[in-house]
């Protein structure tokens, strides 16, 4: 059994996403960096599925009633097993009684625990994800808070490993995000569209506080629609990355909540780089950058191999 | 069946590195909503293994599909050599009819004096003209099981709210232009808030989880 002694800012249940349903509206609510979450997972040799908790903010503590090995990766901590303190992308061993306690976030936003062992949580429709809006999903269908108790079984034992220093991604602002262009794109200005993602311009977006797990919203340069176009479109599909621009012209990054949207899209960020939207904090500064779409294809084959070397 | 009017053809295009959106028309109407609905069950009915999900509304159907096991080029010319055959009338489930009672005004009506000034209608006619049609689920997202219901009466179109609301309560029956829908869930909403029901419309805990799905039918009953 583990138990949340401290949520930090917030903590969630989270899996690789609840797929097959977006006809009904059911959006995936994946872990946000699937990077972090998948080579944590391997550090475990969990099932590539496995529940592990997806962390924000310091302050997190959590104590183990039982031996088992546990693993963090995504955002950069600095974080003690009692007095023991622990390396970034590692796993470690804890015993029973001991206390896992994060002292700062030093690089980046969310953070992954995971463990050896099966967690007993329930499967809605299909998975451990939380849809933390709809409330069903992960622990009782919402964020962990001081007290929660969760029982884990068939602990096993695996040899510890570390992901080498240089082998974690870059989690810091400025956010560089690649992107291709939306079914929308046309509906912007020239000028617009160029100061958006040119990547000779440069032009800086600030993550605003009103972000959440739905999506990301900047502020900054506002951009242009063409004239006669509607601002608002027949809502349709979206996927994550997607950007979408409503009436005020300022972008909204959509995550992993929402399978309709109904403003222009006008451009979706790269797959490779959908990791690093886990990492922006309110403050941070964004900048687009367009690319073709071979050479995104080539970052994504890129991105998959680098998380191939570990398995 | 006679040909459809329509004759607007299936366009495909990309979005992003794992994503088709197949587009059967521009507008809101009930032919090209026809297409989508044709299309999107019988692509479901063939259990693609690289398909990882789709999403039918109203003019489009985005596919999700898994790189690993395709890709554009592949899984597009698939779809246009099934493009006939998708389209045929006749692959789709049978609609189902649902009836759904809804205390129309009083407190959790948030919009309908609103609703009243705007359109210069009484709240008796506006119920008597909502709940005056049979709609047709056009599509079902923005939560799981909000359903997208149209066409609303021209008299009683009126814009979204210019500031959506942070949090209204499940259940709550909105209304903006030509659309209206129930929120399952407590949500933020955009939409113009005119009564509520207790009808439950998505159930994580049962299959097939969502009370509606697209091309479903919806009649509201004033209680």
């Amino acid at each position: 059994m583990i138990e949340i002694l401290n949520k930090g800012m917030m903590t969630c249940v989270v899996d690789s996403g609840r797929y097959g349903y977006a006809a009904i509206g059911v959006p995936p609510s994946a872990a946000l960096d699937k990077f972090a979450y998948n080579v944590l997972n391997c550090l475990l040799n969990q099932d590539e599925n496995a529940p592990a908790l997806e962390i924000i903010g310091a302050g997190f503590s959590i104590k183990f009633h039982q031996d088992m090995i546990c693993a963090i990766t995504g955002a950069r901590v600095r974080a003690s097993l009692d007095e023991r303190s622990l390396s970034p992308w590692a796993s470690f061993a804890a015993e029973a009684g001991s206390i896992l306690t994060v002292h700062e976030v030093t690089e980046g936003f969310r953070y992954y625990l995971g463990f050896t062992g099966k967690l007993s949580l329930p499967r809605v429709i299909g998975c451990y994800a939380t849809n933390l809006e709809c409330s069903f999903g992960g622990y009782q269908g919402r964020s962990l808070k001081g007290g929660d108790q969760i029982e884990i079984n068939d602990i096993y034992s695996v040899p510890l490993g570390v992901v080498p220093d240089k082998e974690i991604p870059e989690m810091k602002s400025p956010h560089f995000l690649r992107i291709t262009d939306g079914p929308e794109h046309s509906f912007f200005t020239e000028k617009s569209q160029k100061t958006f993602a040119d990547r000779e311009s440069r032009t800086e977006y600030t993550v605003s506080v009103n972000s959440n797990r739905t999506g990301i919203r900047l502020t900054g340069e506002q951009l242009s629609f063409c004239d006669g176009v509607k601002k608002s479109i027949i809502s349709e599909g979206i996927l994550p990355g997607t950007i979408q621009i409503p009436g005020d012209g300022l972008p909204i990054i959509m995550l992993y909540e929402r399978t309709i949207g109904g403003y222009a899209r006008i451009a979706r960020v790269v797959r490779a780089d959908l990791d690093r939207l886990a990492h922006l904090i309110p403050e941070d500064q964004v900048i687009f950058g367009r690319i073709e779409m071979d050479e995104a294809e080539r970052l994504w084959e890129e991105r998959r191999d680098r998380l191939k070397s570990f398995l | 069946m006679t040909t459809s009017t329509n004759p607007f053809k299936m366009t495909i295009s990309r979005f992003g590195e794992d994503g088709i959106r197949v587009l059967f028309g521009n507008d809101i109407d009930l032919s090209v909503h026809e297409k989508v609905r044709n299309f999107y069950f019988y692509m479901k009915s063939l259990d693609l293994p690289e398909v990882i999900d789709y999403t039918p509304s109203f003019r489009s159907c985005l596919i999700h599909f898994n790189t690993e096991r395709t890709n554009f080029a592949r899984l597009s010319s698939l779809i246009e050599e099934k493009e006939e055959e998708a389209l045929r009338p006749g692959n789709t489930p049978e609609s189902t009819l649902q009836e759904i009672p809804v205390h129309y005004g009083g407190p959790e009506a948030l919009d309908m004096k609103n609703v009243c000034e705007q359109t210069g209608l009484s709240e008796r006619d506006v119920i008597a003209i909502h709940s005056d049609i049979i709609y047709t689920v056009y599509t079902v997202g923005f939560t799981p099981g909000f359903p997208y219901l149209g066409t609303l009466d021209q008299r009683i179109q009126v814009p979204r709210l210019e500031t959506p609301r942070t949090k209204i309560a499940a259940g709550s029956v909105g209304i903006a232009q030509g659309q209206t829908g129930v929120y399952p869930f407590p949500s933020p909403a955009g939409w113009r808030i005119i009564g509520h029901t207790d009808v439950r419309f998505f159930n994580y805990e049962k299959e097939p989880y969502s009370l509606l799905r697209i091309g479903d039918k919806v009649k509201f009953i004033s209680i």
